[in-house]
């Protein structure tokens, strides 16, 4: 099978997914979650008030006419206005995507690429005092909570020293820069511990393969062993675990958001949770459905890239 | 190899990346009177029919004026003309408010006007922001502040067309309106000093639609800029801006705080308002002692470094000419039971319960003992408290309270159902339900707290689901009336009693004191029921709060005070002394 066919019937198993997390949305916000005009209207709300919303909101029509208003915005890609803020979602979602990027972006790259380059490096001296203490490190790094990293960061590196901005941002090239440095940082500190532990359980599967000795033995350098042999066999894992992280970056970092004051993703999802504004907690599920589903097939797409062996079928 | 030259160029980025590091905008502001003013949550939108929180109060109050306006140095607080030129003739019955509108006062530019100039605020402007809250597509959440008030309006409502004339709503000409009520109403003028009433344009309204909440064009003392609800909102000096002084009259303590040294000055102060929103305490506090925001209400971990145990300033915040300002919030905070279940029709219970919980060590424990132990439901500041006064039902004493629920038929809790105490999610919230979960199981209770988003709390007390939960009220006016609300039977579930505590005698209080106008004899009234209502405690009363801010001491002319939406216009900054102590002391 060609890759062109492989993508065009993966992409027609999103219509079924797409249905079904449509239903799921269906199921959890107009069935089980309560009357969101409760809290639209708030504290004063009256019934009359009540009913009025309900009906401009379309929430007294037949459960059936609702379900298919999130089935066609999920294939319209058109999700209305938020209930809140009257802005229109898609706009809004443009809105926060970019510093939400500006962020996850640099610093997954960074952290992604650190982590692999010391992965190779430790893996070199499995077992050695530098493969131990880096292991050390990876477990030190992971046991100490993200929050601990953010608050100590802010107070130290941003307040203390004055390295950096302690929390705001600017929209526009170059100006946001100053903003998602120690964020970044912090992102960068606080995957490197995973990311490292995994890559290097990856690569050390690789190292002791009787191809990587016999390329030794052929008497090629470390150096285009581990980056042109042992790198490229490695890829597989490596491309799944990496890719499939990419949509979840559109998504941006809650916590980091939060206390940097980025205006992203993640904090309008937020707010709309906690203001019961479901077109945009909808648009976002179905968004990261979408994102989702595109980035595994491009992950299986790229298995083809990096291994010939593999075939898609 | 090509990852090597690909992180060998990502070095060479590096400086390039430090030197981007150095591109802000701050030097835009050079020159010019800015206010840095920190908000903790997300602003809505800035819309008068949809600010029903003091946050978009706030926001509402920089770009839309409305008819009256409270003093902003007299207390108690005091109503006097803003849009309108003083307060209004009233009729003989009662009924009828006539008010004078201010001559020459203008919208702000924007291009839903004609050829984008600010056209006059007439009289219809009134009549047609009036109309707007009571429309039901408007979905306004000040209608309840005038449901049932204005002769005709309730009626307009149910087909409403802007072209109809309404009794309740006459032009009389260009700068005169009056408004006629059904009965006599007395906090009727509170509401048009409320930002629900603040007056809007028609033409801007139906220019943008539905998003007018994110164009927001008013006659206040600031225009809009930037507007993004979850980074930053900036506001300009309206240029335009009508003839307004700063007051040269004051209460006692505003006098010796030397807040009339701008007095006749011409307001507004500032040039630019730049609302930063950050939702996490410790950026919020970090900015504030870097000097980048001008004042903050101190997060409730860092009271120690600001304060001794004396509620005095410690050294560190001295050295850095640091004022702190302490006023009572106008609010209660409370524990409710839900009245809908016969088992809390018990009033011996309900007296047990509350005597088990120490209000002293909650004060102590989440407000660093700031706040004030409520005895009853009216705060301090308002007629009908009684500062004197001791709820023998709030004073901690477990062995009268465990002899209380034996006389309520459950001896040592037994007999009792397991209880559920909702509250919000929030760790503070989370904290303080475990507090009272532990002080009623001393009683022998067994209490199960359950944390709730906002919304999934709201809903429960809506549809009176749940045993008891944690709520806190903030005053809408100054007046007892606004918490007596909340406890009135025919305003329970979804209205704005959640307790649903529904008593035909604390009814018929409020129903009489409802059309007394202000006086001795409502006051004592007031003061009756407030007592009345401590015996019965309906509710478990918590605490009244108060606001600690600390401010820079560039800044001048700060009141805190929850009826001060308006506070950016009056406050002033001191620019030589900012530079000056940003140089020396940050």
């Amino acid at each position: 099978m060609n890759i062109y066919s492989y993508v065009l019937r993966r992409l027609l198993y999103v219509i079924p997914i797409l249905l079904g997390v449509c239903f799921l949305i269906f199921i959890l916000f107009n069935v089980v979650a309560g009357d969101p005009t409760l809290v639209l209207l708030g504290k004063h709300a009256t019934l009359e008030q009540m009913a009025e919303l309900r009906h401009q909101l379309g929430l007294d029509r037949s459960l059936f006419m609702q379900y298919l208003d999130i089935v066609k915005s999920a294939f319209t890609f058109d999700f209305g206005r938020s209930w809140v803020t009257k802005q229109d979602i898609l706009y809004m979602i443009k809105e926060g995507t970019i510093p939400s990027l500006t962020l996850t972006i640099p610093a997954f790259t960074l952290g992604t690429i650190l982590a692999i380059i010391i992965s190779l490096f430790v893996s070199l001296y499995r077992g050695g005092k530098l493969d131990k203490s880096i292991v050390f490190f990876c477990i030190a790094l992971m046991s100490i909570p993200s929050l601990a990293y953010i608050l100590f960061g802010q107070w130290f590196f941003a307040y203390k020293m004055d390295m950096f901005e302690i929390s705001g941002y600017e929209f526009g090239f170059p100006y946001f820069i100053p903003y998602i440095l120690l964020p970044g940082i912090i992102w960068v500190i606080i995957s490197l511990g995973p990311d490292i532990r995994f890559f290097r359980t990856v690569i050390l599967d690789e190292v002791y393969q009787d191809y990587v000795r016999t390329a030794k033995a052929k008497g090629l350098s470390e150096n285009v062993v581990l980056f042109k042999h042992v790198l490229k066999n490695a890829m597989i894992p490596i491309i799944t675990y990496v890719v499939i992280q990419i949509p979840f970056l559109v998504l941006g970092a809650l916590l980091l958001e939060s206390f940097f004051s980025i205006p992203g993703l993640g904090g309008i999802t937020l707010n709309a949770i906690n203001s019961s504004d479901f077109p945009v907690i909808k648009a976002m599920t179905v968004l990261s459905a979408v994102g989702y589903i595109l980035f595994s097939i491009l992950t299986d797409v790229l298995y083809t890239v990096v291994d010939p062996r593999v075939r898609l079928k | 190899m090509h990852l090597k030259k690909t992180l060998k160029s990502l070095f060479k980025l590096l400086p390039l990346l430090w030197l981007a590091a150095c591109f802000t905008k701050e030097g835009e502001d050079k020159g010019m009177k800015v206010f840095h003013y920190p908000v903790a949550v997300k602003i809505k939108g800035i819309d008068p029919i949809q600010a029903d929180d003091l946050y978009s109060g706030t926001e509402v109050s920089r770009v839309y004026d409305g008819l009256l306006e409270y003093h902003y140095l007299k207390r108690p607080f005091t109503l006097q003309g803003n849009l309108a030129q003083d307060l209004p003739t009233v009729s003989d019955d009662g009924l009828t408010y006539t008010f004078k509108i201010r001559p020459g006062v203008h919208f702000h530019d924007n291009k839903c006007f004609k050829n984008s100039i600010g056209r006059e605020l007439v009289a219809d402007d009134i009549r047609y922001t009036f109309m707007r809250n009571a429309d039901p597509k408007e979905n306004s959440k000040g209608w309840w502040m005038i449901d049932g008030k204005i002769k005709g309006l309730d009626d307009w409502r149910k087909n409403p067309d802007y072209s109809q004339d309404i009794e309740g709503l006459k032009v009389i000409d260009e700068h005169t309106f009056s408004f006629t009520l059904n009965e006599p109403f007395p906090q009727f003028l509170y509401a048009l000093a409320m930002p629900f009433s603040f007056i809007v344009p028609r033409e801007c309204v139906e220019h943008y639609g539905q998003e007018f909440l994110n164009h927001p064009v008013g006659t206040g003392p600031y225009t809009l800029d930037t507007f993004n609800q979850s980074n930053k909102i900036v506001y300009q000096r309206n240029k335009k801006f009508r003839d307004k002084f700063y007051p040269t009259e004051a209460a006692e303590e505003f006098v010796k705080r030397g807040l009339l040294k701008d007095a006749g000055k011409k307001l507004p102060f500032f040039d630019k308002i730049v609302v930063e929103v950050m939702v996490e305490s410790q950026p919020r506090w970090l900015k504030f002692q870097d000097g980048k925001i001008d004042f903050i209400a101190i997060p409730k971990d860092n009271f120690s470094s600001v304060l001794t145990s004396e509620m005095e300033l410690t050294d560190e915040m001295k050295q850095k000419e640091i004022e702190l300002l302490i006023e009572p919030s106008q609010d209660v905070s409370y524990t409710a039971f839900n009245h809908d279940l016969p088992l809390f029709q018990n009033k011996k219970l309900r007296q047990a319960l509350a005597m088990a919980t120490n209000g002293d060590e909650y004060n102590k424990l989440f407000f660093n003992g700031t706040a004030l132990v409520a005895q009853s439901i009216v705060p301090p500041g308002l007629a009908g408290y009684d500062e004197k006064f001791q709820n023998p039902y709030r004073q901690y004493n477990l062995e009268k309270a465990k002899k209380l629920l034996a006389e309520a038929g459950y001896p040592e809790g037994k007999g009792l159902p397991e209880i559920t105490l909702d509250g919000t999610n929030s760790t503070d919230a989370r904290q303080m339900a475990e507090f009272t979960k532990m002080s009623l199981e001393k009683l022998g209770l067994k209490i199960k707290t359950i944390q709730n988003p906002w919304p999934e709390l709201q809903n429960k007390i809506k549809l009176r689901k749940g045993m008891m939960h944690s709520i806190a009220w903030l005053a809408d006016y100054p007046d007892a009336e606004s918490f007596f609300a909340i406890l009135y039977g025919p305003n329970g579930s979804p209205g704005a009693n959640g307790s649903n505590y529904n008593d035909p005698v604390f009814n018929k209080m409020v129903k009489e004191a409802s059309t007394m106008q202000d006086s001795p004899e409502r006051t004592a009234l007031y003061t009756k029921m407030n007592r009345y209502i401590a015996e019965e405690v309906p509710v478990i009363f918590e605490l009244h709060r108060t606001s600690v801010v600390v401010q820079h001491a560039w800044i001048k002319n700060f009141v805190v005070g929850d009826f001060a939406h308006d506070r950016s216009m009056y406050i002033n900054v001191d620019t030589k002394q900012k530079e000056r102590l940003l140089e020396e002391k940050f």
